[in-house]
């Protein structure tokens, strides 16, 4: 009996790491080099991130419209003064590609970034900041009114 | 491909260097269709955008179709001297590409 769930929970955790590992390099891969595709398929924040813990900051600014009439054309503010921020990776989950953006960030650069962007849906914008190692977090709830054609 | 541009104006103000980029460009992403035909519209957004100062990145932006049409962006330099040369580039899906120079007064 012990045996045989020992080898059960082995199981299980070779088909539950492995996929984890398979994902996690094709991620990678798409963080380094590839740009951003059109397709649907693009990996959910988790699977960007894997399972590192995401901080929630209130340092990092986000000026965005609480209702925005239009979803094609949405103005985004985001900015921060924290020190070594290197990339801002910008999310709306409810977009059928939400990936927006990822912008990389020179010591010389202020964090700061102004966007249009279209938004699907109402839903949560989110932008996740790397510092250092650390990843940092702020959403914001966007009600849109019109989604209609040209989003995603 | 009609009427792609790309304009940049920049402003140096206290404390910081300001770009504003506006391009051109219909940032289509693949699930529209034609009104008239019917017909899915290609992807066709930009993909790459390159902001360097004096020839160095300082900002690289990796853009998705989430980005609305005729994308606008605004980015801030800390610091900019008289004759520092700005340079923006960017690159699309189907490799359509285009770049714009600019030396501060």
């Amino acid at each position: 009996m012990r045996r045989r769930s020992f080898i059960k929970s082995f199981f299980f955790s070779f088909f539950a790491t492995f996929p984890a590992f398979f994902k996690a390099g094709s991620t990678s891969a798409l963080k380094s080099a590839a740009p951003i595709s059109a397709d649907r398929s693009v990996p959910q924040v988790k699977s960007l991130f894997g399972d590192r813990t995401l901080l929630d900051s209130t340092d990092i600014h986000i000026d965005l419209p609480e209702i925005a009439e239009n979803g094609a054309v949405v103005p985004i503010t985001i900015s921060t003064n924290l020190e070594r921020i290197s990339k801002l990776f910008l999310w709306v989950e409810k977009n059928p590609t939400p990936l927006i953006a990822e912008l990389e960030f020179d010591e010389s650069a202020a964090i700061f970034v102004t966007a249009r962007i279209k938004m699907a849906e109402s839903g949560f914008v989110t932008v996740i900041a790397q510092q250092g190692e650390a990843l940092l977090r702020r959403q914001k709830w966007v009600d849109v009114m019109q989604g209609g054609c040209g989003t995603g | 491909m009609k009427n792609l541009g790309t304009k940049i104006r920049i402003q140096r103000q206290s404390g910081h260097t300001e770009i504003k980029l506006l391009v051109s460009h219909p940032m289509e992403n693949g699930r529209n269709r034609d009104s008239i035909s019917g017909q899915l519209i290609p992807a066709h957004f930009i993909q790459k955008i390159d902001l360097q100062l004096n020839g160095k990145t300082v900002v690289a932006a990796k853009l998705g179709a989430g980005v609305s049409k005729n994308p606008f962006f605004t980015f801030r330099l800390k610091q900019t001297n008289p004759g520092d040369r700005i340079t923006v580039r960017w690159i699309d899906n189907l490799e359509f590409e285009d770049n714009i120079e600019h030396i501060i007064e």
